[in-house]
């Protein structure tokens, strides 16, 4: 019985420190450019010219 | 005549207007000296990496046509952030991820730019810079170097709403989502109990942890469910919505009571239903939400400032000190001036000056207007090559182009809103499904069993009813259509467009800019003289008009092959033709009454010339007279072109069945010439855009189903008025693109077709998808009313049937010819 208070207790810690982080990622924009990420993941840095 | 590909925008190009440039001994051929200045620009910054990546799907704009955009536009979205400035902007002529990449590079390098980042999907860039180094201004014009557009970024207050509603669904959805999940896992494991056994306190404890999880996304997640609920409830008005709160609601009750008497829960289900309608609503939103940024971004480009002689008594009006007012601060008697290539502010009267107005979008007038003095012009046309000053005799709701949007707001306000289809069928379904769970009720008491379980085996009704798929069925057979509407071209503004045009059965095409090209280019050169050939005549032609900046004189200059010779005496005659001396031959060009002034066509009515010339003006075109020594040479046609794939498209739509009919604001002999060409058998000529709205709505009066295509002011009540209405988008105006429900990017017929086809295609999906939607909950529910159902079962069927719509709407992907 305790393991599974523990074991039930330790999900929705886990579950609501992820819906956490979901509240930030909508409320911080992450996704408002879904497009943007996979075609800059494949831009080379090659900025020599900037400081 | 060969074409070849601009290196730069990938327009094709006849080869005579070839601009070439060898780059390490390799030859590149661009359409414009614009396009080869960017290209050289891209290259010196070491960024041509962009040709290799891009995947365009369609040529860019030659960056010859693009004016200097005024810097003072953006003055007011400038922010301060610490010790920079910051602003949002939009960039027009992206179209692909290189675009992107590019243009970040270039402002990236820009000296005293800080930041620069463009959003992939709605092409907003966030550019930060230090002000000590580098202004707007300069910024601008770098992005414009490389060939594309600025353009302030304003969002309209019902966009902030639309995105603020979006993110209100997202955080719901995503809240429901997280403890649906979290739901799952007790429910898993009180299934697995229900076949293996399982003690009763463990069972409780889990029972209570689903039901405290279930609370909330009902309370929280489902509550605008449940208010549209209430306020439906007041009218007996059974939505959607109300499905959903009854099917939720009740499947909550019901496993409380359950859970109290030892029975089998069902939370499950209620917090399913509604994590799924709610990311079908959220799908729905954002593809939506995208069509109209996207139109959004087409309109609102036109100039709300007119340009106002600060002196009116002054010497030289055309060159007078000017100054900027907002259009709201126009007066009547306000002398305003008009530049080359701008939008007329009001309408007016011309007070000095000359000029040629294009009033095609206002009127469906294909050909441009002389204006000189004394002449009226209207608000909203577009001043083609003159300086002219006039005064404004209409301002605000007086004018003309006042009137048109008025009656686009009666048109919009009469328009009935679509009832679509999965909300007709509920609007049955849910009484009958109340009615049901009562009889239910009503016949377990009447069979003499406790109260408690006849009203227990009432809900459980109810709970086995709600098809959780239906709300998914119609969004997700939306998001596909758009995304492939999309993919061609074809910006659809919301769902109800596809069971819009799915059933149109008449389709209404403007005439000029939409069936034609909107401007005149030359047809055919007619030689009256056997020695000359038509060549040589064209190339005389051209030599002289080469000088004027009249449309039609273009048109010929356009059509020759670019050698000119030389011309003396040049002398231009306002509204009638151009004379100059080309060796020891006095030309003239122009019309009829300027040839009857230099004495070239006798004033004695009926020659040959005439009743040929007549013959081609009774076919609706322009006919332009060159002659020399007494004697008329030549004969230029010039004629408002019809779209190479105008006769195409209607031969396809007719072979879906669909009637045509065209109606243009032009007079009869040019109307009826265009749509013989196209081969559409009905043609209205001379229809103003009241008759035109009426036009509609006789059709539609008579059970006519109604698609409206047009571009310009004129066509926008009736863009309006119609069942759907589809606008231009690459030379349309922002009132109709505002007033269609779909505009063509790209401004190709050819894409009308493939759009009715795939309409037609996605009306069938959603239809399946509800009905068997309805299917799984039709089927289960006598199990429910013997009380019999198996709570796996009902589990399983929920589940397959959403399995199923998903992959039907995916199906509209496939089997639609292009």
């Amino acid at each position: 019985m305790w393991t599974l208070a523990f074991l039930i207790f330790l999900s929705l810690v886990l579950g609501v420190g992820a819906w956490l982080f979901f509240l930030w990622a909508v409320k911080s924009g992450q996704y408002d450019d879904p497009e943007g990420p996979k075609y800059r993941m494949l831009e080379d840095d090659e900025d020599e010219s900037k400081k | 005549m060969a074409t070849l590909t601009c290196d730069h925008c990938q327009l094709t190009f006849p080869e005579r207007d070839v601009v070439r440039e060898i780059v390490n001994g390799k030859e590149h051929r661009f359409c414009c000296s614009g396009c080869r200045a960017v290209f050289l620009i891209i290259r010196s910054e070491g960024l041509d990496a962009f040709y290799k990546n891009r995947t365009w799907d369609s040529p860019g704009t030659p960056v010859d046509q693009q004016k200097k955009v005024d810097a003072g536009l953006f003055a007011d979205d400038e922010r301060e952030v610490g010790q920079n400035r910051e602003i949002d902007i939009l960039i027009d002529g992206i179209r692909c991820a290189s675009c992107v990449w590019l243009n970040e590079k270039f402002l990236s390098r820009t000296d005293g730019v800080e930041y620069a980042r463009i959003n992939f999907a709605t092409h907003k860039a966030k550019i930060r810079w230090d002000p000590g180094r580098v202004n707007l201004d300069r910024i601008l014009e770098r992005i414009q170097s490389i060939g594309y557009m600025p353009r302030p970024y304003r969002e309209s207050e019902q966009f902030r709403q639309q995105k603020a509603e979006a993110r209100d669904l997202l955080v719901r959805f995503g809240t429901a989502a997280f403890l649906s999940s979290q739901l799952m896992i007790y429910s898993i494991a009180l299934y697995a109990g229900y076949f293996q056994g399982i003690d009763r306190a463990t069972r409780t404890v889990l029972e209570i942890i689903a039901m405290f999880l279930t609370l909330p996304v009902i309370l929280y997640s489902g509550m605008p469910f449940i208010r549209n609920t209430f306020i439906g409830l007041r009218h007996l008005h059974f939505t959607m919505d109300s499905l959903i709160t009854i099917g939720s609601g009740s499947a909550f009750v019901y496993s409380v009571y359950q859970m109290l008497s030892g029975g089998t829960v069902y939370f499950d289900t209620a917090a399913m239903i509604i994590t799924l309608i709610l990311l079908g609503r959220y799908i729905e939103t954002t593809a939506k939400g995208r069509a109209s940024e996207t139109i959004e971004r087409l309109s609102k480009l036109s100039p709300r400032e007119a340009r106002i002689l600060s002196d009116a008594g002054a010497a030289d009006l055309l060159s007078a000190e000017t100054v900027m007012v907002p259009l709201t601060e126009l007066k009547r008697g306000n002398l305003v001036r008009v530049l080359p290539g701008e939008l007329i502010p009001a309408d007016g009267r011309v007070v000095h000056g000359e000029s040629e107005a294009n009033e095609s979008i206002l009127t469906g007038e294909s050909l441009p207007v002389l204006k000189t003095t004394g002449s009226s012009v209207i608000g909203g046309a577009i001043n083609l090559y003159g300086t002219f000053v006039f005064k404004v005799t209409n301002t605000g709701k007086d004018t003309f182009l006042a009137g048109v949007i008025r009656s686009v707001e009666d048109a919009q306000a009469k328009k009935p809103r679509l009832q679509i289809l999965a909300d007709r069928v509920v609007g049955y379904f849910v009484p009958f499904i109340l009615v049901l769970a009562c009889m239910t009720t009503a016949g377990y008491l009447l069979t003499g069993s406790p109260a408690n379980s006849a009203l227990m085996a009432g809900i459980s009704v109810l709970v086995i009813a709600c098809p959780c798929s239906l709300g998914l069925a119609t969004p997700l057979a939306v998001l596909v259509y758009t995304t492939m509407a999309s993919s061609r071209g074809i910006l659809v503004k919301d769902g109800e467009v596809i069971e819009k045009s799915a059933s149109v059965t008449h389709i209404i095409f403007d005439k000029t800019g939409t069936l034609t090209e909107g401007r005149p280019s030359l047809r055919e050169v007619v030689s009256l003289d056997p020695t000359l050939d038509a060549a040589y005549l064209c190339r005389l032609a051209a030599s002289i008009e080469n000088l004027s900046e009249h449309s039609l004189g273009r048109a010929i200059t356009a059509a020759s092959d670019d050698v000119f010779l030389p011309v003396k005496d040049f002398r231009a005659v306002p509204g009638r033709g151009v004379t100059g001396l080309i060796g020891d031959r006095l030309i003239f060009i122009g019309n009829r009454t300027f040839m009857q002034d230099s004495g070239i066509i006798g004033n004695d009515p009926v020659t040959c010339v005439d009743e040929m010339s007549l013959s081609f003006e009774k076919a609706g075109n322009t006919v332009i007279f060159m002659g020399w020594d007494g004697k008329v040479r030549a004969l230029f046609i010039i004629t408002d072109r019809i779209r190479q794939e105008a006769a195409d498209t209607v031969t396809a739509l007719r072979s879906l069945g669909l009637e045509t009919e065209l109606a243009s604001g032009d007079n009869r002999a040019t109307t009826e010439a265009v749509a013989a060409a196209a081969g559409i058998p009905q043609a209205h000529p001379e229809m103003s855009p009241d008759n035109k709205r009426r036009l509609i709505r006789e059709l539609q009066a008579a059970g006519k189903r109604v698609m409206m295509i047009g571009d310009g002011i004129n066509d926008a009540p009736a863009l309006t008025e119609s069942a759907i209405g589809i606008a231009m988008g690459r030379g349309g105006t922002d009132i109709a693109m505002e007033s269609a429900d779909a505009v063509l990017m790209r401004g190709d017929l050819s894409l009308i077709p493939y759009f009715m086809r795939l309409s037609r295609r996605a009306y069938a999906v959603i239809r399946q998808n509800i009905f068997w939607a309805f299917v799984y909950n039709i089927v289960a529910l006598p199990l429910a009313v013997s009380g019999m159902l198996h709570p796996i079962v009902a589990a399983g069927a929920m589940a397959a049937s959403s399995l199923f719509v998903v992959t039907n709407s995916l199906r509209i992907r496939k089997g639609v010819k292009t």
